[in-house]
Formats: C-alpha cells, structure tokens, sequence
C-alpha cells in the first residue's frame, strides 16, 4: 500500500516535467521504489545516440538489447536520442528503460546539427537528474554523440564510446570524420568496437591506446529469430537477400550474380527484400533476363517480418563492399539459414568457417561460393544451426562484457582541465589549436551554466526499479 | 553437480615434475568430458599453459597436491572459465581473431594480439615520380597559360586599335584553317561526313555571332571600363584556375565521356569575360572580330593542342616552345613589367612546381587495410 501511494505522488512529478507513455505498465502490477541504497559496483549509465528507436539498425538494435541487459544486470539505464517526428520528451519502454528524445531535428542522414554547445544545457541536467556516472556515446556519424561526449568530458564523466562502422583514410569526408573522431576520442576513458577489424581501424583512425580499445561484438535476440518447424521442402532452393538497394552494399554485384545463377541453377529463386536507389537496376536485370517468376522483389521490409522473409529461404546472401559486422548475418544464421558473403571488414570474423561461404567481393568468386552454398545444404540443420547461434551469441554477455568496461573506466584517474588540454593539444598543429579553444568554451558555458542555474537547483529523479520479471509475477498470481 | 571421485581415473599419471594449475585442469578436463583420444594427447604432451594460471594467480603445483575437494573445486572452476567442448582439438586456448562464442578464455576484451595490424598496408598504391616526367607534362599547362597571355595580347591591341577590323578578320579566317588542318592531320578519322559536319556547325555558329553582335556591342554600355577589366580579369583567373589541362573540354566528336564541372564553369567564365571585354569596342565588325577569335581560342584550342600531344609528344613540346618564345616576345614589346611576371610565372609552373611536389613525395603516406571498401572490378552503367 505505501509503495503505490509514493509511487502515485512521484507519478505527478513526471508528469510536470514530461510526456510518459505508461501503458506498458498495465501489464506489471507491482512496482517497487528503491531511494538511494543500491550498491555502489552498480552504474548508471547514459546512453546517447542520434540512432534509436523507432528507427531500426544494426545500432539501433545495440543500444536497445544492450540497455535491456543492462537494466537486468540492476545497472541504471537512461537513453538520450533526438526526437523522431512526433515522439518527443520522455518515453518508458519495456523494462522501464527511459528514453529522452530531445526535441531537435534530424538534419542529415538522421543526424542533429552539429551545435557543440547547443547540447550542453539539456545534458547537463539529464546528467545531474539522473545521478549519471558513465556516459556511453554510440556511432561515428552521430552528431549528438559527438557532443554530448565532448560536454560530459568537461564536466568530469567517465565516458565511454562504441563505434559500429569502419572508414577509410582516402576521400575528403573521411579525413574529416577522423579528426572529429580523433578530437573526441582524445579523452575519452574506454573505447568499444564490434570486431577486431573495427578495433585496428579505429585505433589508426584516433590514436587511442590498443589496450583502451575493447572488442565487444553485437550479438542477437535468438527468441525472435527462430527456424521454421517446417522447412519448404522440395527440389527449389531459394536465395534470400535482405539489404539496402545502395552502392555500399552491393547491389551492383547482385546485378551481375543473380543471372549468373539462375543460369547454372534452374531450380533457385531469389527474394529480395529492402528499397533504395540501386533497385532500378535490380528491375532492369530482372527484365533484361526475363527472371520475372524467379526473382521476387519485396520492397523495404519492415524488422518485424524480417524473420518471415529469412525463414522462406535456404541461403542468405549479402554482397556487402563494407561491413564493420554485420548483424543481418547473425539473424539468417538465427533462423538457420546457410550464409554466403563477401569478404570485407569484420565479416570473416562473425561466423565459423562451416556457418558461412565467404568470397571475394567479385562476382565470378560469389557465383562459385553460392555453388559451394547450395552443395553444402543437405547437411545443413536450420535447428542445430540455430542452437549453435545460441551457444555464440547473446546479448547477456555482451551487456557482461560491456560492464567490465564500465568498471575499467570508473577506475580512470580523473584529470584537471590543464591535463586534458594538454592532450588535446597534441592532436595536430591547427586542429590541436582548435580543439583546445572548443574544450575551454566549454568549460567557460559549464560554469556560467552552473551559476545560472546550480546543480543543486536541479531535482533528481528516484530511481524506479521494477520488479525483475513482472510477466513471472503475474503468472504466478493466476 | 560434477562427481569428482568418479570422474578421475584410478591410475593418474605420476608427474614428479612441478605443473601449473591449468595442466592438473587439462589432466582432469577430458575424463570429464569423456574423450579418450584426448586424454591420451595429454599424457603424451606435456603442456604447459601460462595464460591461465597468472589470471588466477595461482602459483606452481605438484598435481598430487590435490586432494579430491581440491579436484572437485577444480573441475568447476573449469566448467565456469573454460568452454574448450567446442574445439576439442586444441587444448591451449589460443587467442582468435574471431568476434564469436562471447569473451575468449583467458583473454580480456581489450586483448592485443601480435596479429594487430597484420593486414595493414603502407603506401600500396604510391608512385615514385620522376623529375623530368613532371616537368614536361607540366609544359601543356604552361602552353595554355601562353595561348591566354596571347588571348590577352590581342585584346589589348585591339582596345588601343593597333589591330584594325581586317587584320583582325584575318588572323580569325588564318586561325580557324589552320587548326582545322592541324585537326584534320592529326585525327586518323578523315571522312566527306566530318569534314560537312565541321564546316557546318562552324558556318552556322559564325552567322549567329554576327547577328549577335550588335546586342554585345551595347551589352555593358552603362559600366565602366574599369570595372569591367577587373571582372574580365578575375574571370580569366578563374578560367584558369578551373581549366581541364590534362583533356579538352569540347571533346571531337564520338567520344562519349562527358566533362566534368569544374572545365565547364571555366569554359563559361572565359566566354563571359570575352563577352565583356568585346563591349568596350567601337565598331560591330571589331565586336565580331574579337568575339571570333576569343572564342575560337578559348573552345578549341585545347582540342587542337591536345590532338597534337596524342598525335606526337615531341610535336606539342616544339610547339609549347615556340609558343613560349613568342608570347615572351610580345609581352617584351608591351610591357617589361608584364614579361617580368609572365617568365617567373613560367619558371614556377615548370621548375619550381615540378621539384616541389618531388620533394613532399617523401611525406606521402597511404594506409589501406580490411576495413577499406571493396572496389567493384567492373564498370556499372547506369
């Protein structure tokens, strides 16, 4: 009794201050409030990511299965993402995982603009709200990252940064990236990547320490991506390719493979799934080769009927040019399909050598892999498949493994400004320059911010903490 | 939970040498896993791991130190920290570059094996240029920024009228046949077609500069000649400064590439400043005149010299030469200021530039690797 009235007058509080969607919540029926006695080994963690629900993505996916575990390993979990359409303020999702979409708009590619400053207000009191000891920032491309990193470095945060994607050293756009990259992983405590391919590019890339850099891979929600209890049997065999339609992921070697194929294999079908530029090609070769009846173009696919989609197949096929990991692999692997793939990036690192064909990004090699494929099928199990990709990958262990880095970075001795702009100074002639006079800005708007309006002015939010498995409890009770 | 006492065979091996932990592990490890080949392998091997027992800082001991709580404690240990069911066939775990089967026994996430970097590749694709090579393809720029201080040249001879109208109709009729037969020998297609095509276009475009020509004369009457000269000059800088050196941009006919932007801007910007600087002139047949020759040098002149440097190298250097000579020659005659800043200017484009990019050669530094995006080994034709 006395934990629904308190939890009913803390309910009113959030409601002055933002939007809730509580209708999860009907599913639960109890609620317990802890104030302030959780033990200490136990981080509070602040995700940021212009990369978030409702959109879908290999970094999307992370962040949300990562905080899921987080949140069950009774670590705080806090999402800050930018506001997607409609969905702005605050929203709980499942496990009582909150999210904060700020109320800016994307303006690139899914991307805030970059503002450096613009920020550090709205950070600064989620950080100090929510009692926040690791920032953990995900993606290269996310603007909101960048910055929001770079702010909770000058107010004293341990941070922590994963990087989901792999850059070259040649064109104007990625020297650019880099030394953004390189300004803000010059502090940054620890850094994540999703494969040791990633690790080595991004220790070139910013210079960081090896030892700083720890490989944590994505994993998958196996649960969702189940085999078929009845696999489509007969003598056709059917090719799924699920991707993007765009340059970087190969469409233009499927242009050139799928002829090739149905050629040597009169009883393959393609199903392709996923919308982009390059799918006008796609409709061109379909039609230059008259492969109406064996090459099915799906459109865009949404997430939810991605399995759908990969359990109509035997082999999932994906041409990538550049891949840091390649979570789509992990999925068919899931719902026990045999993959064939392109060697690039951290793709040979995914899968052992009997779950998966790897060719060379060419069509003739991927032609002869999928001959490989389609010999080895017959002793191929969608089930043990699956049980193996049980035994490989989860995302428990990734949220484990993600909390030795949390401990690692609390463990960093902290740095007065004087030593971190030492640091940055070192970063290159001008660029080392610049980056010097952006951390002391900073610093300059964090102190009039703190005169302004002073912490202590900021009121924290209790921390509720559902109980573990409310779907248990309620089992139990019926 | 494990049974130990069942587990360990009767016979254990009698080692009088001191083990690690982890070799009592890997004595016990396959009676629990019940595969005999391996326990075999043991015996026979005498495996000494490190890795594993600095993690559990445990020092030094004789295998029969353990008594069989101690075995037991053991064997959990093993079942907790060691997945070695799945590859039965090594017994050391060795660190893989691989991204599954979650966190490697006996490594740290942020492990840096010796193969770090391994794939790296410096400076794959540089090439080591020589001295000479750069200076004479360097001519072909130099040429060009001739034929412009010439285009210049004129200009000013005819603003100050020591060209007339028919000495000027004359160099125009004597340019457009002489590159015509410079393009005709150069080019191996020679056919009734072309040529009809050739004399087509070029009849058709001088008629419409000649009706044209009365709107260019007027075109910039209320501006005033200084303006004018500043933004004629700063447009031919801009000409220059986008040209395509290495091509032309109005390409022969049948070539199906088309030019790139930047060669089209330039192009526009030296039209436009003939434009301007043809509105200064007192007579329509002068605004004609200067119109027709401005713009057969700025559209085809690169054509005809780049035909000339296909055709034969030592040709286009004869003619870059004598280019040079002459322009020098004029400049001289005009003004000694100007020839001053036109040698040096030659001088760097063909010597200083030429050294200077040797010479930071050395600074070049390539990275390329796994993570690179693959190229695709055919063309795509959208």
């Amino acid at each position: 009794m006395y934990y629904h009235s308190s939890f009913l007058l803390n309910f009113t509080t959030f409601f002055n201050t933002a939007t809730i969607s509580f209708s999860f919540l009907v599913a639960c029926n109890r609620y317990v409030i802890m104030m302030d006695d959780s033990p200490p080994q136990k981080h509070r963690v602040l995700m940021v990511s212009d990369f978030y629900y409702p959109n879908f993505g290999g970094v999307e996916n992370h962040v949300y299965y990562l905080s899921q575990c987080l949140l069950k390993l009774g670590h705080k979990v806090v999402v800050v993402t930018h506001a997607y359409g409609k969905r702005s303020g605050v929203r709980y999702m499942t496990g009582g995982l909150k999210v904060y979409y700020v109320p800016w708009r994307p303006f690139f590619n899914q991307s805030t603009f970059p503002t450096l400053y613009g920020v550090l207000p709205i950070i600064r009191t989620i950080l100090i709200r929510e009692r926040i000891t690791v920032v953990h920032g995900h993606q290269t491309f996310s603007t909101l990252c960048h910055d929001a990193l770079l702010n909770a470095r000058i107010m004293g945060y341990k941070v922590v940064f994963t990087d989901h994607s792999l850059h070259g050293f040649g064109d104007v756009g990625s020297i650019h990236m880099n030394k953004v990259m390189q300004f803000t992983l010059a502090d940054v405590s620890q850094a994540i990547c999703v494969s040791h391919t990633s690790k080595e590019n991004t220790v070139l890339r910013s210079g960081l320490a090896p030892e700083k850099v720890f490989v944590i891979p994505n994993a998958v929600d196996t649960a969702m991506f189940k085999p078929s209890l009845d696999r489509p049997s007969g003598s056709e065999i059917v090719i799924v390719i699920i991707s993007r339609l765009v340059y970087r992921k190969g469409a233009d070697l499927l242009v050139e493979v799928i002829p090739e194929v149905c050629r040597l294999h009169p009883n393959v079908r393609f199903i392709i799934g996923g919308d982009g530029p390059k799918r006008v090609r796609l409709e061109e070769m379909r039609e230059k080769h008259s492969l109406f009846d064996r090459v099915d173009l799906l459109g865009a696919v949404p997430h939810t009927q991605v399995r759908s989609v990969l359990i109509s197949g035997h082999i999932f096929l994906t041409c990538s040019l550049t891949e840091a990991f390649c979570m789509a692999i992990l999925e068919a692997a899931s719902c026990g399909l045999l993959t064939v793939s392109t060697r690039v990036g951290g793709v040979p690192e995914v899968l052992p050598d009997d779950m998966v064909v790897l060719a060379e990004p060419d069509p003739g090699d991927i032609v002869q892999a999928i001959q490989t494929a389609i010999s080895m099928l017959p002793k191929i199990d969608p089930q043990v498949m699956h049980d193996r990709m049980r035994e490989l990958y989860n995302w428990h262990d990734v949220a484990k493994r993600t909390e030795i880095v949390y401990d690692r970075a609390l463990k960093c001795p902290n740095q007065s400004l004087l030593e971190c702009l030492s640091r940055y100074l070192s970063c290159g002639a001008w660029a080392g320059k610049l980056f010097c006079l952006v951390m002391i800005l900073s610093f300059l708007f964090w102190h009039l911010l703190e005169l302004w309006q002073p912490a202590d002015d900021i009121e924290e939010v209790p921390d509720v903490i559902f109980s573990k498995n409310c779907d248990e409890d309620t089992s139990q009770k019926s | 939970m494990l049974n130990a006492e069942q587990d360990i065979p009767d016979e254990v091996p009698l080692i009088s040498k001191p083990f690690t932990v982890y070799t009592a592990l890997e004595l016990l490890l396959p009676t629990k896993l019940n595969i005999p080949g391996l326990w075999n392998f043991f015996l026979l091997n005498d495996v000494v791991g490190d890795n594993f027992s600095i993690r559990l800082s445990l020092t030094v001991f004789p295998y029969n130190s353990f008594d069989t709580a101690g075995r037991t404690e053991i064997i959990e240990l093993i079942a907790m920290d060691l997945s070695l069911a799945n590859n039965s066939s090594s017994p050391r775990p060795r660190w893989r570059k691989v991204a599954y089967g979650g966190m490697q026994p006996g490594y740290d996430d942020n492990h840096t094996d010796e193969s770090f970097l391994e794939g790296m590749v410096m400076n794959a694709s540089v090439v080591k240029r020589d001295m000479l090579k750069v200076m004479l393809d360097s001519v072909s720029i130099s040429e060009y920024l001739c034929i412009v201080a010439l285009v210049v040249l004129v200009w000013t001879c005819t603003l100050t009228t020591t060209i007339d109208e028919n000495s000027l109709l004359f160099i125009d009729v004597s340019l457009l046949v002489s590159g015509f037969l410079i393009l005709l020998f150069t080019q191996e297609m020679l056919s009734l077609s072309l040529l009809l095509h050739y004399v087509l276009n070029i009849s058709f475009f001088i008629t419409v500069l000649y009706v044209l020509a009365p709107i260019y004369q007027t075109l910039t009457r209320s501006i005033s000649s200084d303006s004018i000269w500043a933004v004629a000059a700063s447009l031919l800088v801009l000409h220059l400064f986008l040209h395509d050196y290495s091509e032309s941009t109005v390409k022969a006919p049948g070539v199906l590439k088309n030019p790139a932007l930047t060669s089209c801007i330039s192009v526009n910007a030296s039209v436009v400043a003939s434009v301007f600087i043809a509105s200064r002139l007192p007579s329509r047949l002068h605004v004609f005149g200067i119109m027709l020759f401005s713009l057969q040098v700025f559209l085809f002149a690169p054509l005809v010299t780049y035909c000339i440097k296909k055709y034969s190298f030592r040709m286009h250097l004869c003619f870059s030469i004598s280019l040079m000579a002459m322009t020098l020659s004029f400049v001289y005659m005009l003004h000694r200021l100007l020839f001053v800043v036109l040698l040096s200017l030659l001088v760097f484009v063909n010597v200083v530039c030429p050294y200077w990019l040797i010479r930071i050669q050395e600074y070049k530094f390539e990275i390329n690797g796994p993570w690179d995006e693959a190229k695709l080994c055919f063309d795509i034709t959208d």
